[in-house]
């Protein structure tokens, strides 16, 4: 039934939806409002400083040319997640000069490098009134080492960009991709603590050096890059003194217009693996028997432990599985994982290496998986599915946007909010949260579609809030659910590790007031006028 | 060095003359403008066709229409800026979409 809604409002509906600006939430009588004490005159003095830095085309400020930047998937029912503008330069001299005209102008200003964050806001600032510093056109590729396995790259450059440039070479590095890879920024992916499905996925991990765009303008060189003359500023990450990368991350200390990146060699031998969990209730027995794996690095890369809902949702809708407004049961979806040669929990690992080192580790590890009741699979036995081809994809660092069909699941409205706390990786904990997580979702009349990132030594648990945007009723209860989960995963120890920016201060909350004190004398004696992205991280 | 060697040259060369703006991004420089062929290929077409999205090519839709979905989105597709995907590109690209054939091998959901 929605299918054919959706294919009818396409085929024929499509000019009408241009004229009546559907689903923009637009609207002439509502303008976004301003940053707080800023007039019309100092909002209109900033854009007209900005357009002589960057020319008048890109400079957006009306309400129909920012309407691309207000593209958001995350509840929002009062609409207060809205930029008032967006800038775009070209050069680090552009950002500098953009920098100094907005502290002149108090013009608060979010940073973002490609905006694709999906679930986690896109281009939209955690307060009103700021302008989107739009960093995309800045996407050059700076450098590649190939003998290193180093790269340098401005926050415009894609993951599909540097794909492309390491093929065109023929220059034997992997990336490692988030799942919207084409679109993202490894820069900006890097910068929010992103990670991917390599063994190179934890991408802060992997990050060296960095060039920086003070508050006050000036540029500042992480690590070994404020040496003249040196040749490892992409080799070593620590430099000398303490150690500020961090400080850039997740934060609204600077603006990041370089950054260094480590590439992993492509290994002689690639072999992914999915291993199939009957039930629901397998979860411990595969997080305890996956954790030695991962401790030892045997298995090298963050796995990926997929419920049979999430998995479904990315491809199938709800209303294929259960009839609309009846509860997604057990059994309903036991039936369709079964159909789509799927378990109720998908597990999958890659190993990487030689002929020889493959062939040592792998009965080991198909031991061990085996006792814990899983059903090893390789592309042997997957050949064709769906489901295996996305993540073999990922877990060489390919490309596909696979993912962003969740937004369909559940009407057409795409709504989509990420909540990721974070564990350590024990069983025990894992059936607690999926326990907690459930009541929650379904209290609010939602679904768990859910995987865990199983990390290191930690588990991260990405909970994929799915709704239809476009019922009121849904957006509100979307709402509500996701400040639920927040505050009562939270009572237990687990906080997020990243979050969108409807939610920022509430998890910074959690993080607690000697932490919060900390983060905000730092803001105020780099940014005294408050000019870089107020509310990131709940930092203010 | 044979006629085989001379043919697979020519042929190439023919094949590079045969699609426009097809330079591959250089080292220190910001990515060259694309042809339709290239965004569709590295954006678009990652969904529509594919599993995700809609199928776009062979549907003849107005291009009034798709300029307008590519800048603001619509249910669950991003909104492309134009720091993106830029004007002339888009204008380009909405022209190919609702000019091309269907595509064998595409599949909507």
């Amino acid at each position: 039934m929605t299918t054919i809604d959706r294919r009818g409002l396409l085929g024929t509906g499509l000019a009408a939806t241009a004229a009546m600006g559907l689903g923009t939430g637009a609207s002439a009588k509502n303008p976004a409002p301003l940053a707080p004490g800023r007039s019309k005159a100092d909002f209109a003095g900033a854009m007209k400083a900005f357009r002589s830095v960057v020319g008048a085309e890109w400079v957006f400020g009306d309400e129909e040319a920012v309407a691309p930047w207000t593209k958001t998937y995350i509840p929002d029912p009062s609409g207060h997640y809205k930029p008032v503008g967006a800038v775009c330069p070209e050069n680090v001299e552009q950002v500098q000069e953009i920098v100094r005209i907005a502290n002149t102008f108090k013009q608060p200003l979010w940073t973002v490098s490609t905006g694709k964050n999906m679930g986690y806001g896109m281009t939209a600032p955690a307060t009103p009134g700021q302008v989107v510093l739009d960093l995309k056109r800045m996407n050059r590729i700076l450098e590649v080492d190939a003998d290193l396995g180093t790269c340098l790259l401005e926050p415009g450059v894609t993951y599909q960009q540097l794909k492309d440039y390491l093929e065109d070479n023929n220059i034997p590095l992997w990336i490692d991709v988030p799942t919207v890879g084409p679109i993202a920024s490894p820069v900006g992916n890097t910068l929010d603590r992103g990670v991917g499905y390599t063994p190179y996925g934890e991408h802060f991990m992997f990050q060296c050096g960095m060039e920086v765009c003070l508050p006050d303008g000036r540029l500042m060189r992480t690590g070994m890059g404020s040496i003249k003359g040196s040749t490892a500023w992409q080799a070593f990450k620590w430099g000398y003194g303490p150690y500020v990368d961090g400080l850039f991350t997740q934060s609204n200390y600077g603006i990041v217009t370089k950054m260094g990146l480590w590439l992993m060699p492509r290994p002689p031998v690639y072999k992914p693996f999915m291993v199939r969990h009957p039930e629901m209730g397998d979860t411990p027995k595969i997080i305890e028997a996956m954790r030695p794996l991962r401790v030892s690095s045997l298995v090298a890369n963050c796995n990926l432990m997929m419920s049979a809902s999430y998995q479904l949702a990315m491809f199938k809708r709800r209303n294929e599985i259960v009839p609309d407004g009846a509860p997604l049961d057990e059994a309903s979806l036991k039936k369709a994982a079964k159909a789509n040669g799927l378990g109720m929990w998908n597990t999958y690992f890659a190993l990487y290496g030689t002929e020889q080192t493959v062939a040592a580790i792998e009965p080991i590890i198909r031991a061990q998986l085996t006792a814990s009741g899983g059903e090893v699979m390789t592309a042997a036995e997957m050949e064709g599915n769906p489901w295996f081809h996305h993540h073999q994809t990922l877990m060489q660092g390919g490309l596909n946007l696979d993912e962003i069909g969740l937004l369909r699941w559940r009407g057409s409205g795409g709504g989509l909010a990420w909540f990721a706390p974070v564990a350590a990786a024990r069983g025990a904990e894992a059936e607690r949260q999926t326990a907690l997580a459930r009541e929650i979702l379904e209290k609010h009349g939602f679904d768990y579609t859910a995987a865990y990132a199983i990390g290191w030594r930690d588990l991260h648990h990405i909970i994929a809030l799915l709704f239809d945007k476009s019922d009121p009723a849904q957006h509100a209860a979307a709402d509500a659910c996701y400040r639920e989960l927040v505050t009562r995963f939270g009572a237990q120890g687990w906080a997020s590790y990243r979050t969108g920016v409807n939610s920022m201060d509430l998890v910074a909350q959690q993080y607690g007031e000697v932490n919060r004190d900390f983060n905000r004398t730092l803001k105020h004696a780099i940014d005294p006028n408050g000019i870089l992205a107020p509310g990131k991280s709940g930092i203010v | 060095m044979g006629t085989r060697a001379v043919l697979a040259g020519g042929l190439a060369a023919a094949a590079v003359l045969a699609m426009p703006a097809l330079a591959a991004q250089k080292l220190g420089e910001v990515q060259p403008p694309r042809a339709p062929e290239q965004v569709y290929a590295k954006v678009c077409g990652y969904c529509h066709g594919r599993n995700v999205g809609p199928v776009i090519l062979g549907r003849h839709l107005p291009a009034e229409a798709i300029r307008y979905v590519a800048r603001h989105g619509q249910n669950g597709m991003p909104a492309f800026r134009p720091s993106e995907i830029s004007d002339a590109e888009l204008a380009a690209l909405a022209d190919w979409i609702s000019r091309a054939d269907a595509r064998t091998g595409e599949h909507g959901q």
